[in-house]
């Protein structure tokens, strides 16, 4: 139809936002893949050793790239808590005088480790890497070997992790807008009105005019996935590429509803401002993607239940990292629709009126 | 610079804030901002849903069970299920771990034979992945030492310092006060002054006699003293909600906060001067803050741990420095005495007064031709 | 190039007129005098010389200036107490007596010292457009730059206005130089420049005819003048007489503010209904609620003999209204052609015939050339033309214009008529049009007059002759109504 064709044409002419998308859809989601770690890495270890011998030294020798950076050697207890104050040390080892002589009279020797607790979940792997490294040299004599396997992301590679996290963020922050400002626009240009006025059904125009800019973002997506994804970061895909275009599609469609929403209950952009954060933030953060959703307080649960955000994350997951099956993805393609056909009906009624 | 000039723009900005109700904005948006994350982050794995399929049936299984079931990490149940079986409901993200005891176990361990005990762990979620499998191998290692282990065994005494009690509150709000008063500054400075282009008001300005240090400082000042006010009122909800201790400087605290005001107050304003319709200015900002004051924020992951590219977007950010003050004023409390505290705070002055040169530069007396 | 070689010299007192079309050059120049845009040349005004807005700064403490548009410069939450206030910190004055005097003739002037406390954004556009004056002149600036004061104000608070500048004018050897979108203020103003795209053109005389036909001899040298517009083949779509639309008692309320009271109103067939009224009257509410972007709070509205209750009413109807919007509402990222291909599509006209109409109307409403230009590099003379062409692409019944010739160029005015006027001949079209033009009165068959939202006026453009046999122009009838 001629006005989803009309919004492409417009969009593609408009510089700026051609630039934001490409930019958004790539580069942002480089950087945080590539930069943006969760997994402890390089952690900086503080040590103070008053032993002198040569465990210690077997011991700290363990502590290497890249999980540890250098160790660094201080005098004093005193230096080593400052050199925590200061955030120059994340982790300091204390190894008091009676260490290696305890060791060999296995009189239980113990390593005191202070712990910067403030650096949130690097602080707990920082102590996970540090208690693998000594019971490996423990070598307890526990006849149980621990066989773990790792599914679906082997070297738990944050890279796949945090690149798809922030695709899904790139895709949510730009459809609200994109498709909130082409309702606007229109509406301040004062062309709403004549669309308003033409025999075609106003239904049809709000679907072509969401449709428009729901295949622009799907072009961002097919370019970040092909490009970043696999081209870059070589993210393995378990499940079916299908799928994931399929639910990102639904999603999409729905979070334009929520653009169309915002834009129609909004009479200056004060407005659509505020309340596209107030949409935003619950959504995105009620989505499972920083807390699993069965860590929330229950009443948080239920709330997410209305964010399509959270279908979409697990569902996504499901499909790159966990392989699954399209079967099972139904529940989330189901969730996300609903959700998508609740909002439009509202759009409709609040801007696609006449009297 | 005449003091009665700039109070009657003061005055009257303030009026119109009031009156549109937009006043409200500054102080809605950060407390629920710092609210709803304060209360739903939640990086500790607690409850992690791990199932125990026990081919053994033994005492000693029955013993390894029963410390899931009792430990706070975990949600444990006990299945017979097949393996395929579970691993479908592992895909399917209903499990986070399964623990698979394999036949003879018992018989095994008490002959000193070597025997396998399976973990599946759903590495989607790398971070929580990795904390699974260190309380999954640690509470089987528990089982171990319980079992007599010998004395020779080094053991890790940890001392967590700053949170002792490895409150997920203290480790994330204190890095949300960073994020809200990055991006609401500049989101109301940049409204502030693309509201008056698109308007028409502007006028008023470039056609009198103000001039333009007379007219920035009016704008900067409404904005400032009111979240100003925020430093206080986040302050206080931080401490009394979330029951975040403060250890340190309170007069650096406020500073810094200030400061870091000022800093969001600029890049609102370079973005407003840029720009001409209010659209681009909340878009902008938007783009601009909230994303990275987040990722880069040191909340999710330290800045030292970051490669690349993004360890130098992150420390050209402001956000760093300032958390790096916040943290230290809530958890540790080195304040004045740390070298790098001040450090810090001066970095802060420096990109407040850089901004604010900048924009003074950029800010244009007349129209766009 | 927006303006090009603009020489004036003025004397304490005086005041200068600034006249032309939209985009002609008039704001351009105000602009540049008023130090507030980058320029070429030299400006001296007394012993002050400047060539850019910075160096005009030590100009600016003797400086008012009132920039384009209604009400611009004003706070919409801010009383008129709070705004005088305002400009007096702003513009750093002493609040000894002297001054207090001042502003309590100001108020008197401007007949505004009952509502200190209405909030700007309450008062009627006249009302705005005086305390924007007041608070421009507040601190006695001896050169007082005023871009289009009058537009779109009611006759009678337009002509309190000019008291005001005349009054002060006298009393205080005050320079203004003043831009205005009538032609008949031309005789309040000491000397008018006349101003055609970016160029001041000759004046042949003071009245607004010879004002006109300066326009079109400065035309006719530049080989400027438009073809004659003539629509060929046109399709009688009514027989002529017919009432198409009627209107009831017609009542639309914003919260506690009454837009519409009440109003009565019948469009026939071959006809040209004119509503006129100033800004704020109810003209614009009126149409919104006739083509149904407003809901009606009370009243009866027929059209075409159809009762329109509601939305479904109106669907078979849409094929049969035009509507052009104020300022035309169009896309400015599509090529002309493009926007008309696009709401043809939209009109459900297949793209054969389409593309016929378009070549058609281009060629006889003069933008032939134009097709593939986009409209806002193009004069708004041709971007008139084309949205009527849009809107009547259709073909439709009725055709609602809302303020068309706003900004025009005389020519370009004179023309537009002419083409509604073959409409309603050889179409038999019905049309309704809005205006704040008073002059433009005498083109319709009839006029409807809204003063704040009420009709006072409804009569034949004959009978309102008959009526007042002594009034000169139309602008003197309705200030009748006025009084």
């Amino acid at each position: 139809m001629s006005v989803f064709a009309k919004e492409l044409l417009a969009f593609f002419r408009s510089y700026g936002l051609v630039l934001t998308l490409i930019y958004m859809f790539t580069v942002e989601v480089y950087v945080a893949g590539a930069g943006v770690q969760i997994d402890a890495k390089n952690v900086p270890v503080g040590v103070l050793d008053k032993s002198a011998g040569g465990i210690s030294a077997k011991i700290l020798s363990r502590l290497r790239a890249p999980e540890f950076a250098r160790p660094l050697y201080c005098k004093s207890q005193k230096e080593l808590s400052q050199k925590i104050y200061d955030k120059e040390i994340m982790v300091g080892l204390i190894f008091e005088s009676d260490f290696e002589k305890n060791y060999y009279k296995k009189l239980n020797p113990q390593i005191n480790v202070l712990v910067d607790s403030t650096a949130a979940s690097q602080s707990f792997m920082a102590m996970a890497y540090l208690q693998n490294i000594i019971m490996d040299f423990n070598k307890i004599d526990f006849p149980v070997e621990l066989k773990t396997h790792k599914l679906f992301n082997q070297n738990t590679d944050s890279k796949l992790f945090m690149s798809v996290s922030e695709l899904l963020s790139v895709i949510t922050l730009l459809t609200v807008i994109f498709s909130a400002i082409v309702f606007v626009k229109e509406k301040e240009s004062g062309t709403w009105e004549i669309m308003l006025l033409t025999p075609v059904d106003a239904k049809t125009i709000i679907l072509a005019k969401s449709l428009s800019q729901i295949v622009i973002i799907m072009f961002g997506v097919v370019m970040s996935v092909g490009l970043i994804l696999f081209q870059s970061f070589d993210v393995p895909l378990n499940g079916s590429l299908f799928s994931f275009f399929l639910l990102t599609f639904f999603y999409v469609s729905t979070t334009a509803g929520i653009g169309l929403f915002i834009a129609s209950v909004s009479k200056t952009v004060m407005q659509i401002a505020q309340l596209s954060i107030v949409t935003m933030m619950p959504i995105i953060f009620l989505s499972g993607a920083w807390t699993p959703i069965y860590a929330m307080h229950p009443a948080l649960q239920f709330l997410s239940l209305f964010s399509p955000l959270r279908y979409y994350i697990e569902g996504s997951e499901s499909v790159f990292f966990r392989g699954s099956e399209f079967v099972d993805l139904l529940p989330y393609f189901g969730g996300v629709l609903t959700l998508g056909v609740v909002l439009y009906a509202f759009g409709f009624r609040r801007i696609g009126r006449l009297f | 610079m005449r003091f009665r000039v700039v109070k009657a723009f003061f005055v009257k900005e303030l009026l119109e804030l009031i009156r549109t109700k937009i006043i409200l904005m500054p102080y809605v948006m950060p407390i629920m901002i710092v609210i709803l994350f304060g209360y739903g982050i939640k990086m500790q794995v607690v409850g992690a849903r791990v199932l125990i399929i026990d081919n053994d049936h033994s005492k000693i299984s029955a013993l390894l069970t029963q410390k899931f079931q009792n430990s706070r990490y975990f949600n444990a149940a006990l299945s017979n299920q097949s393996e395929a079986e579970a691993l479908r409901e592992m895909k399917k993200a209903n499990l986070d771990a399964i623990l698979i005891i394999p036949p003879s176990f018992e018989k095994n361990l008490l002959k000193n034979v070597k025997s396998e005990l399976g973990i599946f762990v759903d590495a989607s979620f790398p971070s929580r992945a990795n904390t699974v499998e260190t309380y999954v191998e640690g509470t089987v290692l528990s089982l171990a030492s319980e079992m007599g282990a010998p004395k020779s065994v080094i053991t890790l005494n940890n001392r967590n310092l700053f949170n002792e009690a490895l409150r997920d509150e203290e480790m994330i709000v204190p890095g949300l006060l960073g994020l809200v008063l990055f991006v609401a500054p500049a989101i109301l400075t940049a409204l502030i002054i693309a509201k008056e282009k698109e308007k028409g008001t502007i006028f008023n300005f470039y056609s009198s006699s103000v001039t333009k240090l007379e007219f920035l400082i009016a704008k900067l000042s409404v904005a400032f003293t009111l979240h100003s006010l925020n430093v206080f009122i986040l302050f206080a909800l931080v401490v009394y909600l979330f029951d975040l201790p403060f250890r340190g400087n309170f007069f650096l605290y406020w500073l810094s906060s200030e400061l870091y005001i000022l800093v969001s107050l600029g890049m609102g304003l370079l973005i407003s001067i840029l720009v001409s319709t209010q659209i681009l200015a909340v878009v902008l900002t938007l783009m601009l803050t909230m994303l990275p004051a987040f990722m880069y924020s040191g909340i999710i992951m330290p800045i030292n741990s970051m490669s690349g590219e993004a360890y130098y977007i992150a420390h050209a950010y402001p956000v760093m420095y300032y958390n790096h003050i916040v943290y230290d004023a809530f958890l540790v409390g080195s304040g004045f005495e740390s070298a790098k505290n001040v450090e810090y705070l001066l970095i802060l002055a420096l990109y407040a007064l850089g901004f604010f040169l900048v924009g003074l530069l950029l800010l244009k007396k007349e129209l766009k031709s | 190039m927006v303006l090009r070689g603009l020489s004036l010299e003025a004397d304490e007192g005086e005041i200068i007129g600034f006249i032309g079309a939209d985009g002609a050059g008039k704001s351009s120049a105000l602009n540049a005098i008023a130090g507030v845009i980058k320029f070429e040349g030299k400006i001296s005004f007394g012993d002050l010389v400047y060539s850019n807005p910075k160096e005009s700064q030590k100009l600016k403490p003797l400086l008012g200036y009132m920039p384009q548009g209604i009400g611009l410069v004003l706070y919409d939450t801010l009383s008129v107490r709070e705004h005088l206030d305002f400009f007096a910190d702003v513009r750093d004055l002493k609040k000894d007596a002297a001054f207090e005097e001042y502003e309590k003739r100001l108020l008197e002037m401007s007949g505004l010292s009952g509502f200190l406390n209405r909030r700007a954004g309450d008062l009627s556009g006249g009302m705005k457009q005086k305390l924007s004056l007041i608070c421009t002149m507040l601190h006695r600036p001896a050169l007082l730059i005023l871009d289009e004061p009058t537009t779109g104000v009611d006759p009678l608070s337009r002509l309190e206005l000019w008291e005001i500048l005349k009054q002060n004018a006298k009393e205080r050897g005050t320079v203004a130089i003043i831009s205005t979108a009538y032609m008949r203020e031309a005789q309040k103003m000491d000397r008018v420049l006349l101003f055609d795209d970016g160029e001041i053109i000759p004046t042949l005389g003071d009245d607004d005819a010879s004002l006109e036909e300066s326009f079109f001899q400065n035309a006719r040298k530049k080989n400027k003048i438009l073809p004659e517009i003539k629509i060929s083949n046109a399709k009688r779509v009514a027989n002529a007489g017919e009432i198409v639309m009627n209107a009831k008692g017609v009542t639309k309320k914003f919260g506690d503010f009454t837009a519409c009271r009440a109003i009565d109103a019948q469009l026939k067939s071959g006809e040209i209904l004119g509503l006129l009224g100033a800004n704020g009257a109810g003209k614009t509410t009126f149409i919104k609620t006739l083509l149904g972007l407003l809901q009606i709070d009370e009243g009866e509205l027929y059209l075409l003999d159809k009762k329109i209750s509601d939305a479904n009413d109106r669907k078979e109807l849409k094929s049969k209204i035009g509507y052009v919007s104020q300022r035309f509402a169009l896309y400015d990222d599509m090529s002309v052609r493009e926007n008309m291909l696009f709401f043809a599509s939209m009109h459900k006209i297949d793209a054969k015939r389409s593309l016929e109409l378009i070549d058609k109307y281009s060629r006889e409403l003069g933008f032939f050339d134009y097709l593939d230009d986009m409209p806002k590099d193009l004069p708004i003379g041709i971007n008139q033309r084309f949205s009527l062409a849009t809107a009547i692409l259709h073909e439709p019944i009725i055709l609602f214009l809302d303020e068309p010739t706003s900004g025009v160029d005389v020519i370009a005015r004179a023309q537009f008529w002419k083409l509604l006027k073959e409409l309603k001949e050889k179409m038999g079209m019905a049309i309704l049009i809005t205006t704040h033009y008073m002059s433009e009165a005498e083109f319709c068959d009839k006029i409807v007059l809204l003063k704040d939202g009420e009709k006072v006026a409804d009569d034949s453009v004959l009978n309102l002759y008959k009526r007042f046999p002594n009034a000169t122009s139309f602008e003197e009838i309705f200030l009748e109504f006025y009084k």
